[in-house]
């Protein structure tokens, strides 16, 4: 049994945005931060720790799960107990806040998935592949070009009368074949309609490919603030969507769950979080990258400094840099940039 | 006469008969390096735009064959290794579509190696190379015996489940020591109790086996599964898995990714499949949903990763996890079932 004042703590440091959300003693959602992470993941996180100590001085963080893309520069941060990937997490969130889903359509920043749950498993999943075509950061760039602020895209597109069709096979051509219709006189409303639809059939053709898709269907990530997309797969796909309440920070809520089970599963009784304390925030870290010279490869690996300690390292293939954490390197060991 | 052999293509299935045939007929065969950085990045460099990536690999290794003091570079046109088939367009094409990378003062030794023409025809071609080198017709025959007797041996090591590394190490030094290296990922959340999973990768073995290619992926998928490939199933396993389809699949390695999936699919001590592909492959762009809508049918975990030369690590890993989570938790489920009746 929890306190009043402890929490799980899950983290989603994502290409678009960081999310963070705290778990409070009965499983509900105390707070959910939606952060953007503007390129600097680092700075992001300790901006949204420092926002929860300001909100709950006295809160006691007793389990951390990360997950992202960057999953593993947050773990190393905040001392994580469970990193996991973004499928895995958004699955878990979905079946605890609505159990019996068998669907989840989850679109984000850069990218795109769609699970395919049974019985409270995962059964199939896919992701998109390299083309950003049918994600949030299209959607972003489509309205600042059009001078309408995201917000009111979603709204705008569900009063459309007869939504134009445009091609949305690639985000290039789905660009120019919307300016035409533009140009041609159509109703903004229609043309953002068009894209809406346009965005969903592209969706469909290529993530949720041969997927089964049945109901109940969540549909998740930024864009399920947007009503338009929302109609627009209602309507392709014959049933209803639900749209969970929390739904941009589900990576987080499921990297907090995942916490939680890890921890409280573990024995019966809780275990030790290896959490590194709020105090995370006023302490520094440096991230670095040199290039290896040990071999051909020349890898790039990634440093974590705290005060002049190697916390971690990656990003080398035969694993000399990683598994030896502290070692310091000689100058023959690294090709001078 | 130093002769280079790039490691590369054809390499992954074939090295050891002409490694064989070479040493019948006494002449040094060497081996590029595995591939690396360098490597990869001269391939981009010179191989042409459109191309596959394996081919993009083939034009790195040439590059890397230049500075290793060879004479020549041994490029066999491989069109037909059993009846009936041919190997993929891309290899057929071979030596000619990459002569325009191959450096300078380098000369290239070729053959066309076609089976379907049958032995004596082959075994004529052979000859007809060794006396092009100086060498007699009975050293060129003693070198097809050697040659068969290699590859067979290589072949029924793999099939004896034996790594890849193990079994080409016999016959490429290089290779002896470097196998079994494998990645480390500093990641709390490693459960040692977790259930192990048998996965089988299929796919082009120079996919499959080449570890900076395919991004060390046979190393991460052993952290948490035994790994299968379709070089250890035997012959009559891809004949069964062949049986249903309603025309022959004529591409020799096609045809055995399609059987050894489908076998894989339906034997239960495998719990899941990856196929392994890359951009440009067009044997594949037909072969991974054939196997794709066999895995459907009989509700196995299945999925595809597809490389090209900027894959990023992080979406593959991401990718990796959470297909192995599903399957986990899927045979975690399955056992809980049958223990309650």
């Amino acid at each position: 049994m929890l306190l009043g004042n402890e929490y799980y703590l899950g983290v989603d440091v994502g290409s678009v945005s960081t999310n963070l959300v705290l778990l409070d003693h009965e499983e509900q959602v105390a707070e959910a931060l939606y952060l953007r992470t503007m390129g600097r993941p680092m700075q992001t996180i300790k901006e949204g720790l420092k926002q929860l100590r300001a909100k709950f001085p006295q809160a006691r963080i007793i389990g951390v799960g990360t997950t992202g893309s960057a999953r593993q520069l947050a773990a190393t941060l905040l001392g994580a107990d469970v990193v996991k990937n973004e499928i895995t997490a958004h699955a878990v969130a979905a079946s605890r806040v609505h159990p019996g889903v068998q669907t989840i359509l989850e679109i984000g920043g850069q990218d795109s998935k769609i699970i395919c749950l049974r019985d409270g498993v995962v059964v199939d999943f896919a992701m998109n592949t390299v083309c950003a075509a049918g994600t949030g950061s299209f959607l972003d760039q489509q309205a600042g070009r059009l001078g309408i602020p995201i917000e009111q895209f979603g709204p705008l597109a569900v009063e459309a009368q007869h939504p134009v069709r445009i091609a949305g096979r690639c985000s290039v051509f789905a660009e120019s074949d919307m300016i035409h219709k533009q140009q041609l006189g159509h109703s903004l409303e229609d043309i953002l309609a068009g894209l809406c639809q346009a965005m969903v059939r592209n969706y469909l053709n290529n993530v949720g490919k041969n997927k089964d898709i049945r109901g109940p269907v969540l549909f998740q990530g930024g864009v399920a603030a947007n009503p338009g997309i929302r109609k627009a797969f209602e309507e392709e796909l014959g049933q209803e969507i639900i749209i969970p309440e929390h739904f941009a920070v589900m990576g987080a809520l499921g990297a907090a769950y995942l916490a939680e089970e890890k921890l409280v599963r573990a024995q019966g009784e809780r275990g030790e979080s290896r959490f590194r304390g709020l105090q995370v925030v006023d302490t520094e870290f440096q991230a670095s990258s040199f290039e290896c010279a040990g071999c051909a490869n020349h890898c790039e690996v990634v440093e974590i400094l705290q005060d002049k300690t190697i916390l971690a390292r990656w990003g080398d293939r035969c694993g000399k840099w990683s598994s030896g954490k502290g070692e310091q390197r000689s100058a023959s060991e690294v090709n001078a940039r | 006469m130093k002769v280079g052999y790039p490691r590369a293509v054809h390499y992954y299935d074939y090295f050891p008969f002409w490694a064989g045939f070479f040493r019948g007929l006494d002449l040094e065969l060497i081996t590029s390096p595995l591939t690396n950085r360098q490597v990869l990045e001269q391939g981009l460099k010179k191989a042409s735009d459109e191309t596959c990536l394996p081919i993009k690999l083939l034009v790195g290794h040439i590059q890397a064959l230049s500075g290793m003091g060879v004479d020549a570079l041994f490029l066999p046109r491989m069109v037909s290794v059993e009846e009936k088939t041919y190997l993929c367009p891309k290899l057929l094409g071979l030596p000619e579509s990459v002569f325009a990378s191959v450096p300078e003062g380098m000369g290239v030794l070729t053959l066309d190696f076609n089976m379907r023409q049958g032995k004596r025809r082959v075994i004529r071609t052979l000859e007809e190379f060794a006396e092009g080198l100086g060498k007699t017709g009975a050293e060129a025959r003693q070198g097809f015996l050697l040659a068969q007797n290699w590859q067979e041996h290589y072949e029924s090591r793999r099939h004896e489940g034996r790594s890849f590394g193990e079994s080409m190490g016999e016959f490429d030094p290089r290779l002896a020591g470097e196998a079994g290296r494998t990645i480390r990922f500093d990641n709390p959340d490693r459960d040692e109790s977790a259930a192990v999973l048998t996965v089988a990768l299929v796919g082009h073995p120079y996919l499959t086996q080449d570890n900076y290619a395919n991004l060390n992926l046979v190393a991460k998928l052993g952290e948490r599964a035994h790994v299968r490939f379709i070089e250890e199933m035997e012959p009559q396993g891809i004949e069964q898995g062949l049986q249903g389809l309603h025309k022959s699949v004529f591409w020799s390695h096609a045809r055995k990714i399609m059987g050894a999936g489908a076998s894989y699919i339906g034997d239960e001590a495998v719990d899941g499949v990856i196929y392994l592909s890359c951009f440009g492959c067009g044997t594949d762009s037909m072969t991974q949903d054939m196997v794709a809508r066999i895995a459907r049918q009989q509700h196995k975990p299945y999925m595809v990763l597809t490389l090209d030369e900027h894959s990023g690590e992080a979406g593959l890993v991401t990718r990796l996890e959470a297909f192995l989570d599903m399957t986990e938790r899927r045979v975690q489920r399955e056992s809980n079932f049958s223990a309650h009746g």
